[in-house]
């Protein structure tokens, strides 16, 4: 298989002129259709930037990041939220659901930024939130939903843009067990049914023990690339 | 969705919401009072103009609107008045003799322009009949009866039935006086009218002035006013060698106030729109910044920035235009209730009536100023999002997904 996510001597500098504080330092990583990769590392490690950089949320400050051959390093700001609706799924720590919208509109909004049919919406929207468990939740507000369940509506937002890959940051962070347990079976098997491409940064020994491959990031350096 | 969001996003801070919308719908209210007040003031100021002294049309001979000269007479007026009361369009019509001189009674003596006029043909025409509050209007049959206004009687201390003489210029040129009898008290309501107008019968005027058959001025008043200037014209061309004015030719100040309403109505609701306006970008700034990270997220996932400026803008113009219904409700309720009852500013009489005002305003609502409001307040609403919107589109979202 080829490779979906490539770094070549990816760097990212903060306060370059005063105190340097390199939170990614020239790191080469590749990323296979497919896979299910953990980004592990103490706090401060680099984690949340590398998947920044490579979802195309910050400019690096070094390097290039290649999604499928394409380098997004020099895209517009523009051109990079189009990139990312077309090409990444993301799924963030706080879940950061549209709080005035219920579950069902939560996911339908991605494929109305992507100017998809209502019918086809309406009806993806459902399908998503059924393959996560929440087919009774449908129209339910954030607030009147679980951390772990917004987190699966989150995922299905995620799904909802039809991405080649899914970025999630300490994606079980807020959860208690039950839900990341949940939560984990389900990207699991979006992974092994879908072959959708997961990279999650992540503490929990769980996540981690899910995980076919590992990265061990330390001062902003891969120390360990692990596959299973 | 972007509607159905922005919506919503105006009510997640409820309270804060209801305040601007009250905001909005109390300026709108204060500006289109004033301008309903002004309005109404100003319609009876000119009501009350033609009714007691302008009349819609006036005939002069054209020589006697510059130094009111006794001889500048309508030589053929009789003539004229009654072809005039033969016109479809003609409700009333009145000859007047009009002089300046002097009234002089045993305290004190004072200027005066004196009208004769011909009592049953003025009461079609002016309301000064309906003013008088002491004695009649000419309703006694003997010679030498003279209305005059409350003000001039108390300036020269006369009362009802006391005598008083008129001094002026005749035809002649001889300095002449006629001893006239106090039949009527009247009050309009421009106190500087009365203290310095009398009126005399026609022909007891015309016996001292010595001018026969001829007349200084034509009043008329029509069937329907808007037909004022169409009226005129037509008239204009009959009789081209008199001056034929219509009401604003005649009092151009009132016609330019009359005018100028609609321009003072803009720039006073514009001054309390940019006043709101400061509360509302207030409002929009902080709903911005505490949804920081929620742009952050939006942006991550594929919205971008056209979409993310359209969505303030549109919560920004959602969240003012709220409070129009209530503002333009409030306003028609009350202005529609004070439009029957009036306003009473009998406290202010002395100052109002001075300037021709009545005690009694009634606000008139204009359908009309409706939708220009509606659009400033939408316009106002739009730039007051562009700097919250702004703000927004100059997040990272990478920054901003991770703010608390």
């Amino acid at each position: 298989m080829g490779n979906i996510i490539e770094s070549h001597h990816l760097s990212k500098t903060y306060n370059p002129d005063t105190i340097p504080v390199h939170a990614v330092n020239n790191v080469d990583l590749a990323v296979e259709e497919g896979e299910f990769t953990a980004l592990v590392g103490p706090s401060g490690s680099g984690k949340t930037t590398l998947l920044n950089l490579i979802g195309g949320l910050d400019y690096p400050t070094g390097g290039e990041v290649k999604i499928e051959g394409v380098d997004i390093t020099n895209m517009s700001e523009n051109k990079l939220i189009d990139f990312r609706l077309k090409n990444i799924g993301f799924v963030f720590q706080a879940y950061n659901l549209i709080p005035v919208l219920t579950a069902s509109e939560n996911v339908e909004f991605v494929m109305l930024l992507q100017k998809t049919s209502k019918n086809e919406r309406e009806k993806r929207a459902v399908e998503l939130l059924t393959e996560v468990g929440l087919k009774d939740k449908l129209n339910k507000r954030p607030s009147e939903l679980s951390g772990g369940q917004q987190q699966r509506v989150a995922v299905a937002r995620a799904l909802a843009s039809k991405p080649r890959f899914i970025l999630a940051d300490e994606p079980t962070a807020n959860l208690d067990s039950v839900s990341t347990e949940n939560l984990l079976e389900i990207m699991a098997k979006l992974n092994k049914e879908d072959n959708m491409t997961f990279i999650f940064s992540t503490h929990d020994q769980r996540v981690i023990d899910k995980a076919r491959r590992v990265v061990t990031l330390v001062d902003g350096k891969i120390v360990s690339d692990t596959k299973k | 969705m972007l509607f159905k969001i922005a919506w919503r996003n105006i009510w997640r801070n409820r309270t804060r919401s209801l305040v601007v919308i009250s905001a909005v719908a109390v300026g709108l209210f204060a500006g289109m009072f004033i301008m309903a007040f002004f309005q109404g003031a100003i319609n009876q100021e000119i009501e009350s103009m033609v009714e007691t002294q302008l009349s819609h049309i006036q005939f002069h001979n054209p020589a006697f609107i510059d130094d009111k000269e006794v001889n500048d007479t309508i030589a053929n007026g009789q003539s004229i008045v009654k072809r005039l009361k033969q016109d479809r369009d003609v409700k009333a019509v009145s000859g007047r003799l009009i002089t300046a001189g002097m009234v002089s009674s045993s305290s004190t003596a004072s200027g005066v322009e004196i009208h004769g006029v011909n009592p049953e043909d003025e009461r079609s025409v002016s309301d000064i009949s309906k003013d008088v509050i002491e004695g009649g209007y000419f309703t006694g049959l003997k010679k030498n009866e003279i209305v005059v206004g409350e003000k001039l009687a108390d300036k020269l201390s006369v009362k009802l039935h006391n005598k008083i003489v008129l001094t002026f210029q005749s035809k002649t040129g001889d300095l002449t006086a006629g001893s006239f009898r106090i039949a009527g008290i009247f009050r309009s309501r421009n106190s500087s009218f009365d203290q310095v107008t009398v009126f005399t019968r026609f022909d007891d005027l015309a016996a001292i002035l010595g001018t026969t058959g001829g007349m200084h001025e034509i009043a008329v008043v029509l069937k329907e006013g808007q037909k004022t200037n169409a009226v005129a014209a037509g008239l204009k061309k009959q009789y081209p060698s008199l001056l034929v004015q219509t009401w604003t030719e005649l009092s151009p100040q009132m016609a330019l106030l009359s005018g100028i309403m609609d321009q003072m109505m803009y720039i006073i609701i514009g001054i309390i729109l940019l006043a709101l306006m400061f509360g509302i970008i207030n409002t929009m700034l902080m709903a911005v910044l505490e949804r920081q990270r929620e742009f952050g997220m939006l942006m991550a996932i594929g919205m971008n920035k056209p979409r993310v400026f359209a969505m303030i803008v549109l919560e920004s113009v959602m969240l003012t235009c709220a409070g129009i219904p209530a503002g333009i409700l409030f306003t028609s309720l009350t202005v529609g209730s004070l439009a029957k009852h009036g306003i009473d500013l009998s406290s202010f009489s002395k100052a109002l009536s001075q300037y021709g005002f009545s005690n009694i305003i009634y606000p008139v609502l204009k359908q009309s100023m409706f939708m220009p409001v509606i659009l400033m307040t939408a316009l106002t609403a739009i730039l007051s999002a562009i700097y919250p919107a702004i703000k927004a589109l100059r997040f990272k979202p990478a920054e901003a997904i991770h703010k608390i």
